[in-house]
């Protein structure tokens, strides 16, 4: 009966899917010909207009993307700070759940807002410029990092923890003496990534007034000063692969040296 | 008084000890057992007989549902906590089956751990160890013949110097009894006769064992006593010399 009823079952569904894609486009004016006729003339037109890149505004933009730079270091790292005492307290094998449950709350929350939104929430509360940026990754990356944190000191083997714990330790002599060194390499490898992770989404973060690169992208965009533009995005392109490279050699580097079986 | 009596009590005393995980089923049924201090005693049996869980309840990781435990005169049966903790739990050692070692950690800072119960909280916190726990740990470590690693990581080492890790952790918390729960049982012959070896001339000193394990030969060998377990149940309790083959298959009933 089943076998018989399998194969409509599928048919239907993909036919269900095909229906809703092209309900979707129909609703958001995918069929609008003349739209999409107008849209590949002005494409052309702001391909054109990006070259050759303006290098002029290159001090400009390196300026900015120091800045940039800065709000993803400065942001992780304080995202980092809070992270790991939080991770700490709300990992369920050492805390009981009164403790564990509000403080994963509390993450869910925070991770559920992009950086962007926290970057315009701190533009309001701080005023424009770098500092709301850097708050705005410091709690994403708190969110974000509590969650990848805890979830790596639940992984820590129980054996490893009932032992330490039989010492006679406390809480807290548990978590130096056996979460951290265990959970060491995880932490370290999910820290790099969290970085490379922050350099991409600064670099927008000037679309709200939170300071960086993204500022002057805005404003290139705005003024139709695309040839400046290009300069803007060669330059985030170089530096955010350059990065990605950096991330990736350390992790590598972190990983190569951690153990990969029970002792 | 109390200490007196601590004194002259058994290392350990079990008293119709009955442990269960689930509350269905019991691991430990209606176990007695009397331990003097200073002695080897071998726990053996087939797997799920029990052992792993009477060594837990000695520890107080397990609480039992009934019956009674007293380590050195003082009642563990319902977990070390409080005031118990601080005057019992570092005196018990105790090595899990996989050691339970902190692989990512150095031999000597996992040495040191078993003298976190003597350490205050914020200089352990940055491994300021008292200078005399430091000595004492460099010393074990040499006399365990793992001097010379100090420094390398556990998940670098073999297993026999793994054992010797575990040992000199279990040491340096100054115990008056391990529990050691088949901690040889990974190990070449060769390895397991010198890691028994140390734990026959750490007996000497006073310091009482209790160690489960499958091999009948090494129980005769390094033990006192052996307790035989069989679906959570003492069937046999023995001198460790008398114990062969022979009369291991008739008491887990096998050919």
């Amino acid at each position: 009966m089943n076998a018989a009823r399998g194969p409509w079952v599928k048919r239907g569904g993909i036919v269900l899917a095909g229906a809703a894609a092209l309900a979707a486009m129909a609703n958001i004016g995918f069929f609008d010909a003349a739209r999409f006729g107008r849209g590949l003339l002005n494409t052309w037109t702001f391909l054109k207009g990006l070259f050759p890149p303006e290098p002029s505004v290159l001090p400009v933009i390196l300026t900015a993307m120091w800045e940039t730079l800065q709000i993803a270091y400065l942001g992780t790292l304080l995202g980092f700070a809070l992270a790991l005492p939080a991770a700490l307290l709300a990992t369920r094998t050492v805390f009981a759940p009164a403790v564990t449950l509000p403080l994963r709350f509390l993450l869910v929350v925070v991770r559920t807002v992009p950086s962007l939104l926290w970057a315009l929430f701190f533009v309001v509360a701080f005023g424009l410029g770098p500092v709301a940026g850097t708050l705005g990754i410091a709690v994403y990356t708190l969110g974000y990092l509590g969650k990848l944190f805890y979830e790596a000191f639940e992984g820590v083997d129980p054996e490893v923890l009932e032992a330490v714990r039989s010492v006679g330790c406390n809480r807290v002599q548990l978590m130096r003496f056996a979460l951290l060194p265990e959970a060491a390499n995880g932490i370290l490898s999910q820290l790099l990534f969290i970085f490379e992770y922050n350099v991409r989404a600064s670099t927008i973060l000037g679309f709200v007034g939170a300071g960086g690169i993204g500022f002057y992208m805005l404003g290139y965009v705005q003024l139709l000063q695309y040839r400046s533009l290009l300069t803007a995005i060669l330059v985030t392109l170089v530096v955010v692969l350059l990065i990605e490279h950096a991330s990736t050699r350390l992790r590598r580097l972190v990983l190569s040296d951690a153990p990969s079986a029970p002792a | 008084m109390e200490s007196a009596a601590q004194n002259n009590s058994a290392a350990v005393e079990v008293r119709d000890l009955w442990v269960s995980y689930t509350g269905a089923r019991f691991a430990v049924e209606q176990l007695d057992l009397r331990i003097e201090p200073g002695e080897v005693c071998m726990v053996l049996g087939p797997s799920g007989s029990g052992k792993s869980t009477l060594l837990k309840a000695i520890k107080g990781i397990l609480k039992s549902q009934r019956g009674q435990i007293c380590v050195f005169g003082l009642e563990t049966s319902n977990g070390i906590n409080g005031r118990l903790r601080r005057e019992l739990g570092c005196q018990i050692a105790y090595v899990p089956q996989n050691l339970g070692l902190v692989r990512n950690a150095t031999v000597l800072d996992n040495t040191l751990t078993g003298a976190l119960s003597r350490t205050a909280t914020v200089p352990s916190l940055v491994k300021a160890f008292h200078r005399h726990d430091v000595a004492e740990a460099r010393s074990l470590l040499r006399e365990l013949g793992i001097a010379h690693k100090e420094q390398e990581k556990v998940f670098h080492l073999s297993g026999g110097e793994r054992q010797r890790v575990a040992i000199a952790r279990a040491l340096m918390q100054r115990p008056r009894l391990v529990l050691a729960d088949e901690f040889v049982s990974q190990l070449d012959p060769m390895t397991t006769r010198d890691i028994l070896d140390i734990v026959t001339a750490t007996a000497r000193r006073g310091i009482t064992f209790l160690i489960t394990s499958h091999e009948i030969e090494l129980v005769a060998q390094y033990g006192d006593r052996a307790v035989f377990l069989r679906e959570g149940r003492k069937v046999h309790e023995c001198r460790a010399s008398e114990v062969n083959l022979e009369a291991v298959r008739r008491l887990m009933g096998r050919q």
